[in-house]
């Protein structure tokens, strides 16, 4: 460890990674003490003076394929025993082999990687290269019901861990040959596939570059959560809201690189990223396109509305009941003051505490196993609550108006949105206990500032509500307006070819 | 970044300050506050006096109901008196929920322009609370007549009645105070205190106020007469008597125009009346008489109204005013002198009658 900078980054990469001559022994030294790499010797059809070693990663390849497909024909195929020894990874490579692919590889790091990724590499003796043959499992989880974002009357699947399936689940949506994938490998350790999706054409081309440049500058372990793609790639540190709109739904990726953003997918992470994330995609859900537009453009003004209870409802109260009764209409003031003479709390105390306690609860319920989790929402929720009424701990209006800007919360399609959501709630009834309307005024001034200045990939985060440079005013996002109306893709995305219909 | 995070609050600090947002407001728990509803004022001698009560009070979950609280207390100014009582009650004693002010006749008969001013001013109390004259007693008496259950219930009843049409006009301390400072006199609904064990708070006419000062009150024929000028009839049954049978109809509107002709003030009050109570489909010429009958009396209850108020040179309606529309160069040369003028001239009065 260097002593003189500590702090200066991480060690440079080892280019190669190993740097040994490429054979067999080589190739058990790198695995050594890996229980999971195996080698079979196999005479080429029963000729004791030629043999091949086929090396893989157990686990990583499926068996049938390599005995079927590898093995059998090394072992039964004549020719291969009656050509010279220097033409038979020839032969292999031009369809002795039942394979989609062979290749024949000189380095050792090439080898090492490729078995890995689940093929099987043959070895020749007295030979510096290898033969690489792909033969891995397709073992996942099979495409299933997205279970964050449910679908009444839409598509039901949902994206799965492995990259490859998803690309396939867009590219089943969108046909064209202008849907472009490019892969990254990001992470030191994980060498994680990172596919960047989108519609030539149709996406800005400056995101797409900002995005390829950001993987490619992307140096990290490994990509084992969505964080290590959204904190390295937008500048997540600054702000709680997230700047990449994330979903579980191929039908909403796809519907976002109609409108000319651009998709993310990683292997490993059961979701797609769509880049620029605006504040108008948090508020959209899968089904809002699958709905009359009336009841969708009623149901996004309920989710606006609900996001404005949530976040003001604790501030709120606190503000009225504490520095401004005379704003409380006159039968809800009795009310309150009647319930309130012998409660032994403050206001702001009772306010902050069981804000504090619905996080606690919610909490508890996501960390348990489902059953559980339920029992202890129900406890938590209905019995804690109702007995702290009655015990007169907390007054009831207190309790109602968390509970209305819990649950109103909930009405967010996008936990991470909500989540910031929940950290600024906290925070404007903290202002608004100590200044009443004025420290609420103060706190979503402060807010609106905040949400101004943030970017995502050169587009203002508040868009299309409002518009910067590069974005043009496209149709209102408040309301979902009938499809026939939108004739230009959302001018958030800067999108290139700007006309959707005719 | 770090020079960023010591400017930026140091900035709003300073901003702060300059705004003279320095000192923020204290807080206050409300369940430590007796929400006043009711506020009496009377003058006696030199002193204010000031009774306010809570009206009854729900207490704990299960709404159990404590009696109202009644203070009172007295002072140089209602400002004084209001002091006077947060000393009295255990409880932050908070105004901002007064919406029903009632004023003794002695005060009347003295001046009311302070205790609107006062509530017109005053950062807690609004000008919207709806405000009565007490006919022949205090202010202290009424609010205090209603025993634990206070008055706070059944003055909201008048107010809401009032607003529907269907009894006195109710009037708020801002209503009666723009129109003492535009026309310099106003009328707002009176009250009289029951004398039996009830001791309920009764309907009383109207008190006209010329100058600030109690001219005197309208009652009867005189006060649903009032009531047509300003164009809110409280719903009323009219009987008119036809050849075989007793008719009877219900007033649902009035509406009234006045324009300056050569002659002076033209007042046309049309009066929409519907038929409630009548055996058979009425002729032609029953329709006629029953016209002819109803104009009488309505006609009549106009012209009292009017005497009263032009003797008291309160034209509290806004006549004149609503004249000046149509001829503003003639209201003009007639405004200065208008009370004179509103009481020497006698207008000419129209009515239309409309059976529905």
């Amino acid at each position: 460890m260097s002593k003189q900078q500590p702090d200066s980054g991480p060690h440079p990469r080892r280019e190669p990674r190993f740097d040994l001559p490429l054979s067999l022994e080589s190739l058990e030294q790198v695995f050594a003490d890996c229980a999971d790499f195996g080698k079979r010797e196999v005479l080429l059809h029963g000729d004791a003076s030629r043999s091949v070693t086929v090396c893989y990663i157990d686990g990583m390849t499926r068996t049938e394929r390599l005995n079927d497909y590898v093995l059998r024909p090394l072992a039964q195929d004549a020719m291969l025993s009656s050509v010279p020894e220097g033409r038979i990874f020839e032969l292999l490579e031009q369809g002795a082999l039942y394979a989609q692919d062979a290749k024949r590889e000189t380095e050792l790091d090439s080898v090492a990687l490729a078995l890995v990724n689940g093929s099987c590499a043959l070895f020749l003796p007295g030979r510096m290269d290898a033969l690489v043959i792909p033969v891995a499992t397709e073992e996942k989880r099979s495409v299933g019901e997205p279970e964050n974002e449910p679908s009444l009357k839409g598509a039901r699947d949902s994206f799965v861990e492995s990259v490859r399936t998803n690309t396939s689940l867009v590219r089943r949506r969108l046909r064209a040959p202008e849907l472009h994938v490019r892969e990254f490998i990001v992470g030191r350790q994980s060498l994680t596939p990172v596919d960047l999706v989108w519609l030539d054409g149709i996406a800005d081309p400056d995101v797409v570059a900002q995005l390829a440049e950001g993987l490619d500058r992307l140096d990290i372990d490994g990509v084992e959560a969505a964080g290590n793609l959204e904190e390295y790639l937008t500048p997540a540190a600054s702000t709680p809201f997230p700047l990449l709109a994330s979903t579980q739904r191929p039908d909403r990726f796809c519907q976002g690189l109609l409108e000319g953003r651009v998709g993310l997918l990683a292997d490993g992470i059961p979701l797609g990223w769509l880049a620029p994330g605006t504040i108008d995609q948090f508020f959209k859900t899968g089904q809002d396109r699958a709905y009359h537009w009336m009841a969708a453009s009623a149901l996004m003004l309920i989710r606006y509305l609900c996001t404005a209870l949530t976040l003001l409802l604790p501030g709120l109260y606190i503000a009225l009941v504490t520095y401004h009764p005379e704003a409380i209409p006159v039968k809800l003031a009795l009310s309150i003051v009647s319930a309130k003479q012998e409660v032994p709390f403050s206001t702001i105390f009772e306010v902050l505490i069981m804000l504090l306690s619905f996080e606690v609860i919610q909490e508890a319920g996501l960390r348990l196993p489902g059953p559980i989790g339920t029992t202890v929402s129900i406890l938590g929720g209905l019995v804690v609550g109702n007995a702290a009424v009655e015990a007169r701990i907390v007054s009831p209006a207190v309790l109602i108006a968390v509970a209305i800007a819990g649950v109103a919360g909930y009405t967010q399609p996008s936990q991470d949105f909500g989540n910031a959501l929940r950290l600024w709630r906290f925070l404007l009834a903290i202002l608004a206990s100590f200044g009443g309307l004025f420290g609420l005024g103060l706190g979503i001034a402060a807010l609106l500032f905040h949400l101004a200045r943030l970017e995502t990939f050169g587009v203002p985060y508040l868009a299309p509500f409002t518009t910067g440079p590069g974005s043009s005013q496209s149709h209102p996002s408040l309301l979902r307006l009938p499809l026939p109306w939108i004739k230009k893709r959302d001018g958030a995305a800067r999108a290139w070819n700007r006309r959707n219909q005719r | 970044m770090r020079h960023r995070l010591f400017t930026l609050p140091l900035a709003v600090g300073l901003s702060l300050s300059l705004t003279g947002c320095s000192q923020l407001p204290q807080p206050r728990e409300m369940g430590d506050m007796a929400l006043l509803r009711t506020m009496g004022v009377d003058r006696t001698g030199n002193e204010t006096a000031v009774t306010v009560s809570t009206g009854p009070r729900a207490k704990g979950l299960q709404g159990d109901r404590e009696d109202a609280l009644v203070l009172a207390a007295g002072g140089a100014s209602i400002s004084a008196a209001a002091l006077a009582l947060q000393n009295l009650s255990d409880s932050y004693v908070f105004f901002g929920y007064v919406d029903q002010l009632l004023l003794g006749e002695e005060l009347a008969r003295q001046n009311v322009g302070p205790v609107l001013d006062h509530f017109a001013q005053s950062r807690e109390m609004s000008p919207g609370a709806g405000v009565w004259v007490v006919r022949g007693d205090s202010a202290a008496h009424a609010v205090s007549s209603g025993d634990g259950q206070g008055v706070e219930s059944r003055l909201a009843t008048l107010r809401t009645d009032g607003e529907m049409g269907v009894a006195s006009i109710s009037r708020t301390a801002g209503e009666v105070y723009t129109d003492l400072l535009e026309w310099g006199c106003a009328y707002l609904p009176a009250l009289t205190v029951g004398q039996d064990e009830s001791a309920a708070l009764l309907d009383g006419g109207y008190a006209v106020l010329k100058d600030g000062v109690l001219a005197g009150f309208l009652e009867g024929e005189a006060a649903r007469g009032l009531e047509l000028l300003a164009g809110r009839p409280a719903a009323e049954i009219l009987e008119a008597r036809l050849s075989d049978e007793d008719v009877n109809v219900r007033v649902t509107g009035a509406e009234t125009k006045c324009t300056f002709q050569q002659n002076g003030l033209e007042i046309v009050c049309r009066v929409t009346v519907r038929l409630t109570g009548h055996r058979q489909p009425l002729t032609r010429e029953e329709m006629s008489r029953l016209k002819e009958d109803l104009a009488v009396q309505e006609t009549a209850r106009l012209e009292a109204a009017l005497e009263r108020l032009r003797f008291w040179q309160a034209d509290c309606v806004g006549l004149g005013p609503k004249a000046a529309l149509t001829a503003p160069d003639q209201w003009q040369r007639l405004a200065p002198n208008w009370p004179d003028r509103f009481q020497t001239d006698a207008p000419s009065l129209r009515l239309e009658l409309a059976v529905q």
